[in-house]
């Protein structure tokens, strides 16, 4: 486990940051799309933080992970001869971090600002915030014994993060949603469409709960109740496609993987109870 | 249901794939973008790191032209469209957009007049400087098409980093603008009264636009491409709204929202709109006899798709067909020539220069 920590808290720090920085981008955008006019409200300004979390969260969150494995390693040299306390470094090496990220991918790959919230200094110092509190949350992870559980709720956190899309898509774009599942919304009889919206709505909902439950509370049934639902979509899948003749639809790869990963942490959670309890 | 369905397929497949023969007429072409035809053997076209062409279509021979102003090739940017003056055949003029670096060594878009005498230009002079300057030489528009009173309207991209000035009048950014041939402004400029406006604007609310067609009708067409999703074709009308980026039907690049909303009162929604994108490069509306079946018919090449999008509108609804996807490259460029011969140049370096003929022919 104490191997396994360091990356796990690169890792845990990193999504953190990651929901601190998205809103950068989508107050950004908010704010100025009130400036001219636009009916902002609730409903699209949940819509805007949490798409924005979710799919711009997804492409920054592998280049804060790849900024904090090099900031933090540098922190963790530096600390071992510095009077300066490890939690500071570790809080600046993560602001740091952010702010060469964001510097970088505009000089050296794009030369333009694919990130709305950093074309202003206010947005430039949130982002550097954000970073500051990635390593401050970093240090806490690591300066403290972990066991097991830390990466279990880790993985559970980050399976309801990749849920998140299909879960914002169904509630703020069914009729995108359910074109990607082959369904022309429009040519459906209204009985029909109710009941795709509410049963693909409901079934997405319930599976990211369970996960974000199961993180929370360790009772591998959460993890579990997600697993079956995703085993059974893939299992019915195949049984559409040769009992039923329907078109064949790989789909069904993707179900499995959804559905073994909760259920390895469900397995993962009773091994560990048994050792213990032994 | 299944009718419909039928249909569909039908629709987007290949129907025309065997009605024509693609002959390749030249090759080489280094980043072409655009051409014009000065006769039906003789075009001139541009290459984007600032070299305009004649080249005779018979015996394929390519000559440069002396006098083209330095331009910024990097990017999106360098030598981007040519047009002919509607009376060329009296005053030899033509017009070049351009991207370079201003007074203030920011890029921005020009457009220069000159008059092309024999392999030179001669007598430029840079009637318009788009106030839209910027850090990188992206979206920038740059296509030029005239009207019938000999109006010159140019369209000026957003710049990508400034998109939220597409909505506001005190910059070229995301814009159309409409100037006389000497650079100044037509009296009847739909801003040329508004205070904090600049004159030259035409429409607004644009991101990048790199198709723009006048029909015999006079009605105006433009399209642009999207972020992710929402390219559009537009109805332009003077000082009119397109939107972007407070309505959109894409999302940025990097996955996040650019607004949640599609469509507000006071903001025009497009004809039509691609997503996912197809990456729209440039439009003809066909109005000659020599493919009957595509005259009346929006012809947009596509960098992304690769392929000709015909489209047509029906009581409001637009048709498309893909047309010559066995190129199977990045079409920037489609002109018709004087006798109606379609004519399609392909993207990037080793482009080409293709011919379509009627298969029966």
């Amino acid at each position: 486990m104490k191997i396994a920590k360091y990356p796990f808290a690169v890792l845990s720090a990193a999504l953190f940051t990651v929901l601190l920085m998205t809103p950068v981008s989508s107050l950004t955008k908010l704010i100025w799309l009130a400036s001219v006019d636009m009916p902002v409200g609730i409903i699209s300004s949940l819509e805007v933080i949490l798409f924005d979390f979710q799919r711009m969260g997804i492409g920054l969150y592998l280049l804060v992970i790849i900024g904090f494995t090099i900031a933090f390693s540098a922190a963790g040299l530096i600390s071992r001869f510095s009077p300066l306390g490890g939690k500071y470094l570790y809080a600046i090496a993560g602001g740091t971090a952010i702010f060469m990220t964001l510097f970088l991918i505009v000089e050296l790959v794009f030369q333009s600002e694919l990130i709305a919230g950093n074309k202003t200094i206010i947005g430039k110092i949130l982002h550097f915030g954000a970073g500051f509190f990635g390593g401050y949350f970093f240090y806490s992870l690591i300066s403290s014994e972990r066991n097991y559980t830390f990466i279990i709720r880790f993985l559970g956190i980050f399976y309801a993060y990749f849920l998140l899309g299909l879960v914002l898509q169904w509630i703020f774009n069914p009729i995108s949603a359910s074109a990607d599942f082959g369904f022309v919304f429009n040519e459906l009889a209204s009985d029909a469409q109710n009941a795709l919206l509410r049963d693909f709505t409901s079934f997405f909902v319930a599976t990211f709960i369970f996960s974000i439950l199961g993180a929370i509370t360790l009772n591998p049934a959460w993890f579990f109740s997600a697993g079956i639902v995703y085993f059974g979509a893939g299992i019915f899948n195949l049984i559409a496609i040769y009992a039923h003749g329907t078109g064949f639809n790989q789909i069904f790869i993707s179900e499995f993987i959804l559905g073994a990963w909760p259920t390895a942490l469900a397995l993962t959670i009773i091994m560990k109870e048994q050792k213990i309890s032994n | 249901m299944k009718i419909k369905f039928l249909l569909l397929v039908l629709l987007f497949s290949n129907s025309a794939y065997s009605n024509y023969k693609l002959e390749t007429v030249l090759d080489d072409l280094d980043d072409a973008w655009s051409l014009v035809f000065l006769s039906e053997d003789k075009i001139l076209f541009t290459e984007m790191s600032g070299k305009l062409k004649v080249a005779s279509l018979s015996d394929k021979s390519v000559n440069e032209i002396n006098s083209v102003p330095l331009v910024q090739y990097s990017g999106q940017g360098g030598l981007s469209d040519v047009a002919l003056d509607p009376d060329f055949e009296s005053n030899n003029m033509i017009y070049l957009t351009y991207s370079a670096k201003d007074q203030n060594k920011k890029t921005t878009l020009f457009l220069l007049s000159a008059e092309l005498n024999g392999n030179a230009l001669e007598n430029s002079k840079v009637i318009f400087q788009a106030k839209a300057p910027r850090r990188s030489p992206m979206h920038l528009g740059a296509k030029i098409a005239f009207l019938s009173d000999d109006t010159i309207l140019l369209t000026s991209g957003d710049g990508f980093d400034h998109r939220e000035k597409a909505q506001s009048l005190d910059n070229h950014f995301g814009k159309i603008i409409r100037i006389n041939k000497d650079g100044s402004i037509p009296k009847d400029n739909p801003f040329i009264n508004v205070e904090d406006a600049l004159p030259e604007i035409y429409s607004y609310g644009h991101r990048n636009m790199q198709g723009l067609v006048v029909t015999k009708s006079g009605k105006i067409y433009e399209h642009e491409h999207g972020p992710k999703g929402g390219d559009e074709i537009n109805l332009i009308q003077p000082s009119l709204n397109y939107g972007w980026p407070a309505i959109t039907y894409g999302i940025d690049y990097s996955g996040a929202v650019i607004s949640p909303f599609t469509e507000k009162d006071g903001m025009e929604q497009p004809l039509l709109h691609w997503t996912p994108s197809i990456a729209p490069s440039d439009i003809l509306y066909y109005e000659n006899d020599f493919y009957p079946e595509l005259k009346n018919s929006f012809l947009v090449t596509a960098l992304v798709s690769k392929d000709v999008k015909k489209v047509t509108f029906e009581d409001g609804i637009d048709v498309q067909e893909s047309l010559f996807s066995e190129v199977n490259d990045r079409l920037r460029n489609i002109q018709a020539s004087p006798n109606g011969i379609l004519y399609l140049l392909t993207d990037g370096p080793n482009g080409k220069l293709i011919k379509i003929l009627p298969k029966e022919l």
